[in-house]
């Protein structure tokens, strides 16, 4: 009998010691049940369709087979066969039909009649709406540039790749990128320690003895892509957990120590860690040595961040800064799961930037146990960019760089800040973007909109269009609507990542007189006369033009339902001399560390007038920087970006999942509750100096006294719960309100990331 | 004795994502409102060391259940050979009867005022499956089979039984993670 590393069964096993052989390996030997079907039916009348789950967006998804019966998803069965998610799924996965066959979906292509945001349309085709769309661009490129388009980007999807080549083709750098999700924490790990791994140095939690999870949030964000397990392995095989973040979710409910850091300080707490670990002399000497650059400098320079001097200001006691810096750097086989956490203050940068020294000069960059340089994934696909097509004109067109111009283009091509662009709408400045176009996202809930910015810039914008499977926040203020399928409506693209790749299969016929994502630009690409480099309209020569490095085409790809699994190369240790040598992708093509060494002196953002090494800058509203508001909003908020059930603005419309969270929720410690008499579950006010919301308290012992916490993206109702949508503005629950866009203090200079930090009173509805 | 079938939980591997209650709600069709299987949390001292632990529970599918001993009609029953506790819902007169009588809350009524609730998944199990609550487990802190076997087993002898008047069908499993198997039990069931 094989006990598994946390001394308990593993289910496997328990079903063998629990006479459950032959059903165990009936299901394991894949081909039927016990009903002579295959194993995933429960009825002959069913069918199993393996694909991918879509309800985080179109990307990789965990593997799934969507069960089909009379031609309708009734439910899904996790695909065993997928290295991701192992046969598990999460609930948004299992909620895949409600989603689909939702009453929000949108039904037709619409074209505005009415003013804008009067939600008047009429009926059009799919193809009026392209040669609408089509005939706009063309004039607008015509009149103002090709740089007058702009389109903003969701979070990463498959199709994101499709808008940066449709912009190259255009001729317009402004693909519109929010400064807050994992390619900020790219950028700057990149110019600091060499690494181009989208998101950073990855924490080897196979084999850590200590594991930091620092702003980020590995169960929520892919609980069944085997980030949970491999949390929970992680601490069963019993490594310390050390968790940085202001409330005790579920993954600090199981570390060993929780430092509850006040939102937006991360940078302070790590300069301290610095301060430490260099004066008490606990670095990797040998390492600092041969393979940083500044060193001397940067002992000098966190000279003055010392702990006591972070307390008042991370809220964290100076000797817990002491400890954890210590453990940090003693011992062996420590990692960093850092998230994105750190791309929600002005002082972004100089976290990623200390961090990253962390890692450096403790010596635990690319060691096991430690965060590694991963090697080329072995399912790397051909990118959909057109980078090439990127000129020193283009960048120079920027309308608000989301990194600075001369560090362009970054892995994704160009951008400009996602706010940034919508701001130019309404200042003219240094030019106003007079098209955009919203493929999967809802920009009124998305970025900041204080005082209803983003309103007022699509009332005023020329030309608006929304692309998306549900209704929008916003769609009242497009003049174009156009209804695409769900990924379960459509067979393409395949996906890959890491070491699978596999073909996507259509599981139901397309609900409404829809085409997909991929179909619209590259059918608006075709219509403006970009053809050429959209493969002609062909969809099967643009996956197999992707597919090419892999060697195999679509149709074989198609051939096998689970796709590909490749070996995983084991890791290669310590490869400094290559990763510190790595080119950047700007046109220069420049490496990111011009010395070859861990930049702690930073001279690439010091010759663009940054600060060369880190500091600490305050949010725009805090203790301390404004303490004159601490009398009138004397508590701290900031919002969580991940949810059990939901992505950022969409799902709060999905019955199963709105059970699960129906509110919107305000966390509050019990102490700050009574000192207000609240109790949990009362409807309470969040006021600002910007605008006012409204949640249901969630009073619990997990969150700093001196803070208030709530999730982002509510709006959408819920009709089969009663559940009325909330306002958009003030006495809503859109936290995107409450935030300064004031770019010298809320915006990091080198990344634009913006602050989500503010000040608020809270009082009883 | 009789065969008898039960679920198991790992202390502190279940993290409140909910997965097995959507997942049992799609499988089974469950009404809005309405729970076959329930993820609770529950948190405990003060700020800066509370402590927050979750637990997933369905049926208990109890070797003397209290629900079945009540019910006026018969339509509640127990498998003989696996001690899967069902209701035949052509017979039940929603009374609530046994509503009252489970000391775990489990009897949930829809629209037509019939109990209905988790049959582990019977359907699934004759075709040779894994309950969905388990098998779409993301944390892997789900379990079921044979209590005895179960018992007697590795696993069994880290974990500790639910007691109660019904003989309840319920193990929690220590686990280097969470807390010990009694406190979980202290925690969720002290009331009862």
């Amino acid at each position: 009998m094989k006990r598994s590393s946390e001394g308990s069964f593993t289910r496997r096993s328990f079903l063998q010691t629990a006479g459950l052989v032959g059903i165990g390996s009936a299901v394991a030997a894949g081909t039927t049940n016990l009903l002579g079907l295959p194993p995933q039916l429960h009825s002959s009348e069913e069918k199993a369709i393996p694909t991918f789950c879509a309800m985080c967006g179109p990307s990789l998804g965990c593997g799934i087979y969507a069960i089909v019966k009379d031609g309708k998803l009734i439910r899904v069965e996790g695909m065993k066969e997928s290295p991701l998610n192992r046969g598990r799924n999460c609930p948004k996965a299992h909620a895949a039909a409600q989603w689909v066959y939702s009453p929000q979906r949108l039904k037709y292509p619409l074209r505005r009649v009415g003013k804008r945001g009067e939600g008047k349309f009429e009926k059009i085709s799919w193809e009026q709406a392209i040669d609408h769309i089509a005939a706009k661009l063309k004039e607008q490129k015509e009149k103002y540039g090709p740089e007058s388009l702009a389109v903003l980007s969701p979070a990463r999807r498959t199709y994101s790749g499709y808008m940066q080549r449709f912009l190259q083709a255009h001729g317009s750098p402004n693909y519109g990128h929010s400064g807050i999700c994992m390619v900020e924490k790219t950028f700057v790990f990149g110019y600091t320690i060499g690494s181009a791994t989208v998101g950073g140095p990855v924490p080897d939690y196979a084999k850590t003895n200590c594991l930091f999870i620092w702003g980020t949030q590995p169960i929520y964000s892919g609980s069944s892509k085997g980030q949970l397990k491999r949390l929970l392995d992680c601490k069963a095989r019993g490594a310390k957990i050390i968790a940085i973040k202001p409330t005790m979710e579920p993954d600090v409910a199981i570390a060993d120590i929780w430092v509850p850091i006040r939102p937006g300080t991360d940078a302070a707490l790590a300069l301290a860690m610095l301060n430490v670990i260099i004066t008490e002399k606990l670095y990797d000497a040998a390492f600092v040595e041969e393979w940083t650059y500044g060193f001397d400098k940067l002992a000098a320079h966190v000279q003055k961040y010392t702990p006591e001097w972070a307390e008042p200001i991370t809220g964290i006691p100076a000797q817990q800064t002491k400890d954890v810096a210590r453990i940090y750097a003693t011992t062996k086989h420590a990692a960093i799961d850092h998230g994105n956490g750190f791309e929600h203050a002005p002082s972004c940068n100089d976290a990623i930037r200390a961090v990253g020294a962390l890692m450096a000069i403790a010596g635990h960059l690319d060691r096991p146990g430690g965060n590694l340089f991963p090697g080329k994934p072995p399912a790397a696909t051909k990118p959909v960019e057109l980078n090439e097509k990127i000129t020193q004109g283009m960048i120079d067109k920027l309308v608000c760089p989301e990194f600075p111009k001369t560090l362009q283009p970054f892995i994704e091509g160009t951008s400009s800040a996602y706010n940034g662009l919508i701001e130019s709408v309404l200042t003219g400045k240094p030019y106003p973007i007079r098209g955009i176009i919203a493929p999967g996202t809802q920009p009124t809930v998305s970025t900041r909109n204080p005082k209803g910015m983003v309103i007022e810039a699509l009332k005023k914008v020329d030309f608006f269009a929304v692309v998306d499977v549900m209704r929008t926040a916003e769609m009242n203020y497009a003049d174009i609507v156009l209804p695409v399928t769900t990924m379960y409506e459509t067979d393409h693209p395949f996906e890959a990542g890491g070491n699978w790749v596999m073909a996507r299969n259509k599981v139901i016929e397309p609900l409404g007189p829809y085409k997909s994502d991929y179909e619209f630009w590259i059918e608006l690409a075709v219509k403006m006369g970009y053809g050429k480099d959209f493969w002609n309209g062909s969809l099967t020569e643009c996956m197999n033009d992707q597919l090419s490095p892999l060697g195999i085409t679509i149709d074989e790809l198609r051939a096998k339902p689970n796709g590909i699994v490749y070996e995983m190369k084991p890791p290669v240790y310590e490869k400094y001399k290559q990763v510190f040598n790595s080119p950047s992708p700007r046109l220069s093509k420049a490496p990111y560390l011009p010395q070859g060494k861990v930049a702690l002196y930073n001279t690439t953002f010091e010759e663009l007038g940054m600060t060369p090494m880190p500091e600490w800058k305050e949010p725009p509203e805090s203790s301390g920087r404004t303490p004159e508001l601490l009398k009138k909003y004397p508590l701290t908020f900031s919002d969580f970006h991940t949810s059990k059930v939901y992505n950022a603005g969409w799902l709060r419309n999905v019955p199963y999942l709105r059970e699960v969270m129906p509110d919107p929720t305000l966390q509050m410690n019990p102490k700050t509750a009574k000192a207000r008499g609240i109790k949990d579950g009362d409807w309470v006010i969040v006021e600002s100096i910007r605008g006012w919301l409204k949640f249901k308290a969630d009073v619990n012992p997990g969150i700093r006294p001196d803070t208030v916490m709530a999730l982002h993206g509510w709006y959408q109702g819920c009709g089969e719960l009663a559940k009325s949508a909330f306002p958009i503005l003030d006495g809503g629950a859109n936290t995107n309100i409450m935030y300064s866009i004031d770019h010298k203090i809320a915006w990091d200079p080198a990344v634009t990331a913006m602050s989500s930090q503010t000040l608020v009173q809270v009082r009883k509805a | 004795m009789a065969k008898q079938m039960g679920f198991y939980i790992i202390a502190g591997r279940c993290v409140e994502c909910h997965a097995c209650e959507v997942a049992c709600k799609e499988l089974n069709n469950v009404a809005l409102g309405i729970h076959w299987r329930k993820v609770q949390n529950h948190w405990d001292g003060e700020f800066p060391n509370p402590t927050n632990i979750n637990m997933s529970s369905a049926c208990m599918h109890c070797r003397k259940p209290a629900c079945l001993e009540v019910c006026p009609t018969h339509a509640i029953t127990k498998r003989a050979e696996d001690g899967i506790v069902v209701v035949n819902q052509s017979e039940c007169i929603g009374c609530r009867a046994c509503g009252s009588a489970c000391p775990y809350g489990v009897p949930q009524y829809g629209h037509d005022s019939k109990m209905q609730k988790c049959n582990l998944c019977l359907e699934r199990l004759e075709n040779g499956k894994e309950p969905v609550c388990v098998s779409t487990c993301p944390g892997e802190a789900l379990g079921f089979g044979p209590v005895e076997e179960f018992a007697k087993s590795a696993a069994g002898k880290l974990a500790v039984r639910l007691q109660g008047e019904t003989e309840p069908s319920f193990f929690v499993v220590g686990s280097s993670i969470g807390p010990k198997p009694e406190v979980f039990i202290d925690t969720f069931f002290k009331r009862l």
